[in-house]
């Protein structure tokens, strides 16, 4: 019931800042400010973890097809698995972990401040302020950072399988290649999109509803990432179904 | 004069490049209360969390009891610190435990052959002392400022400490909430007859319970005395520092140095 | 690079002192067991919110590969092997450092802030003994009962696909279900995300425990947890999973 409350105060929120702010113009320096921060932020994270994502899907797949005396299968399995539904995911999850925890305190800290408050004072509209830039910044990078994420995955995979199981590179490639088309990747970029909107009104609606004082900030934080990671697993499935089902 | 509790001996302490105590020696006697003051900023608390063996001086002696907390094992400090006790700035109450079992929480830990009932008479004992009776079961997110300190002071005491350090007892708080604790800080001091330390900027509250008073600014002892000698010192500093906050005592005025109460 | 190995060195000596502390009496059973308690229930929604989709999706995904080869009986035993074996420890731990590991840091760093920290050592308590080692114990405990409870929303995720929406037998997929996997996976599972839960423990326990400059700090403690407890027991679960299978 709690759930459905709070869920419903987030769909209400979107709909707020739509009206409020959709029409006006993006603080342009603001928001390419934020393209550049969660992109470099999130960055390292993002690759390292896409690359063990990447060593643990080969090794996986080589033992799970092993049994099946399908070890040149590997490489196909990787494709798919990791280009259509794993990267993106992965990607989504960093960056909620990464900026969107970020984007939850420094709200919440904010709110905690009396900031907001003063913001409001003085006639600046704080979702104009706070949310506009951070949700075009997201939605410009996401997309290439979903790419990086498929990318990385993929090599890691193929490290893995050729050296340390050994598997033939040229097979490897040749399956992976005959199992991804262009619109696997376009797929990905749609979660992409979907996943970046999910996380910044997540993160961003988290920091505003938070209560005052150090908890309160850590509980939105924390909330953020919870929430974000949930609803974009959720909408992985539903995009899956809608292009794949 | 007995032995003093507390005695410091050319204390020095840097963060990074910042000198926070540059020299610091001074006896805190026995049976007393000692206030340390200063402007913010000026290593008060600092010193405190070197006499309670949270920070260990770069250089110089901190003894407790005969403990020096400079390079004490960690099982000698433990054992000064269970003969002391701190009242924290906003109380550091656990926020997961009632009022009551805040209370409890050093009895427990220490005085395993005290049975139930005698753990929660001592408790209950304690609130009475802080004028806080019957609220053990109240949880402590519900307790207001003032309340807050009072349960940390009953948590200070209730394990009958011989020293007990008090961290900005009056800050964040009303001026009669504040009178308050200071007139509780008053009565304590005659009823248990053990050493106290007082760290504060508030002047008005200090004059009222201190006998000696330690100033400090910039990280070093620019005064330190009996309460009148200090307040009446000619060091500009502490002049400068008194001034705005005090009305000074003329000889033929019995009124104690500090602005009128309200009781 | 000299700063981050001295961080390093820095949470060695953290984790050495705290591990120390988990494995001799006396033990603060109490906080231990309410926190094991509060984190399996805090994470129980979360974690079967999460698995139980992505055990559609495989199921959804895998239909799509067998259907070319005709090998449709194989999906099932696909799926507990990508669940138990991977899944359901990768998921649930993620969660776990999510939920419960920022909380931990949040906890612990408004504890420091308050001050609440120094009044355990000002009682002569051993702050980490009674704050943080029942916290890591709880983790360990409770991160292997949450992947368990991942497998089941795993396995039922990829039942409600293929049987309940695509229409395959029902009967054909419990017989294959245990085609590829044994208890040991299950073990190996147990195992694998007991190591993550210490892993998780520790990270977010030193950021709390460490905590400095007000709220904005914990905040921040609670941001680097997620992310660097994450990092982690991914690069772990890399190691680990070479060591046991490969």
């Amino acid at each position: 019931m709690k759930a459905l409350a709070w869920i419903g105060g987030l769909a209400w929120f979107g709909v707020d800042w739509a009206r409020s702010s959709l029409s006006c113009r993006p603080p342009a320096g603001k928001t390419l400010e934020e393209a550049y921060r969660i992109g470099v932020q999130s960055l390292p994270v993002l690759l390292t973890i896409s690359f063990f994502v990447g060593t643990n899907l080969a090794l996986q797949g080589y033992n799970a097809f092993v049994p099946l005396g399908g070890q040149r299968l590997v490489g196909m399995f990787v494709a798919m698995a990791g280009v259509r539904e794993l990267a993106p995911l992965i990607a989504a999850a960093m960056v909620a972990a990464k900026a969107g925890t970020e984007m939850a305190s420094q709200i919440a800290v904010m709110r905690t401040r009396e900031q907001i408050d003063a913001l409001e004072v003085m006639a600046v509209n704080p979702y104009w302020f706070l949310v506009t830039p951070r949700l075009y910044g997201i939605i410009l990078v996401m997309p290439a950072l979903t790419l990086i994420a498929v990318f990385v995955t993929l090599v890691s995979s193929f490290l893995v399988s050729v050296f340390q199981l050994g598997l033939n590179p040229a097979t490897f490639l040749e399956f992976a290649r005959g199992s991804t088309r262009m619109r696997d990747i376009f797929t990905g970029e749609v979660k992409a999109l979907v996943f970046a909107l999910i996380i910044c009104f997540v993160s961003c609606y988290c920091g505003f509803v938070s209560e005052k004082g150090p908890e309160g900030v850590g509980k939105a934080t924390n909330q953020a990432v919870v929430v974000s990671c949930i609803l974009c697993v959720t909408f992985n499935y539903l995009v899956s179904q809608v292009l794949y089902g | 004069m007995d032995e003093a509790p507390v005695s410091l001996v050319n204390v020095h302490k840097r963060f990074g490049a910042l000198t926070v105590l540059d020299g610091v020696s001074f006896d805190i006697p026995k049976g007393q209360t000692t206030a340390i003051i200063g402007p913010s900023g000026t290593g008060k608390s600092v010193l405190l969390k070197h006499i309670v063996g949270l920070i260990r001086p770069d250089e110089g002696e901190v003894r407790v009891f005969g403990t020096n907390m400079a390079n004490a094992p960690e099982k000698a400090v433990y054992a000064v610190r269970k003969r002391l006790g701190m009242l924290f700035q906003d109380g550091a109450l656990f926020d997961s435990l009632s009022t009551g079992e805040n209370i409890e929480f050093p009895l427990r830990q220490h005085h395993p052959e005290l049975s139930a009932a005698e753990r929660r008479d001592r408790v209950d004992e304690a609130l009475e002392m802080v004028e806080l009776p019957g609220l053990y079961d109240r949880p402590t997110p519900a307790l207001s400022g003032g309340q807050r300190k009072r349960v940390g002071l009953a948590r200070a005491i209730i394990t009958r400490p011989e020293l007990i350090l008090f961290d900005e007892p009056n800050s964040g708080l009303d001026p009669m909430t504040s009178d308050a604790i200071d007139a509780l800080i008053g009565h304590l001091k005659e009823t248990l007859h053990v050493t106290f330390v007082v760290i504060t900027h508030d002047i008005v509250g200090t004059i009222n319970v201190a006998d000696h008073i330690a100033m400090l600014y910039q990280g070093k002892l620019v005064a330190w005395g009996t309460r009148d000698e200090v307040t009446h010192a000619d060091h500009p500093i502490v002049r400068r520092f008194l001034g705005r906050n005090l009305v000074l005592p003329s000889p033929d005025d019995p009124r104690p140095a500090a602005l009128p109460r309200i009781d | 690079m000299t700063d981050l190995l001295a961080r390093i060195g820095h949470f060695g000596v953290f984790a050495g002192r705290v591990a120390w502390r988990v494995v001799t009496p006396p033990w603060n059973f109490g906080d231990f067991f309410r926190h094991a308690w509060i984190v399996s229930l805090r994470c129980l929604g979360p974690v079967i919110a999460v698995t139980f989709p992505f055990g559609m999706v495989i199921g959804l995904q895998g239909l799509a590969i067998f259907n070319m080869f005709g090998a449709q009986r194989l999906l099932p035993s696909l799926i507990s092997v990508a669940v138990l074996r991977e899944l359901s420890p990768v998921l649930a731990s993620v969660l776990v450092a999510a939920q419960a590991g920022s909380s931990y840091a949040a906890e612990l760093g408004s504890m420091r802030i308050k001050e609440e920290l120094d009044a355990t050592e000002i009682m002569a308590v051993d702050s980490l003994r009674w704050h943080v080692a029942p916290r890591v114990a709880a983790l360990i405990l409770a991160c292997p009962i949450l992947n368990t409870l991942g497998d089941v929303a795993g396995l039922a995720g990829g039942y409600t696909m293929s049987v309940l929406i695509k229409g395959e037998p029902g009967g054909v997929f419990m017989a294959n279900l245990w085609g590829f996997t044994h208890a040991e996976d299950l073990l190996a599972g147990l195992i694998k995300t007991s190591i993550f839960g210490a892993i998780i423990g520790l990270i977010a326990c030193y950021h709390g425990f460490y905590t400095t400059g007000g709220a904005a700090g914990v905040g921040r403690a609670v941001n680097d947890t997620v992310v660097r407890a994450t990092l982690t027991f991914f690069a772990a679960n890399y190691i680990i999973t070479s060591a046991m299978f490969a």
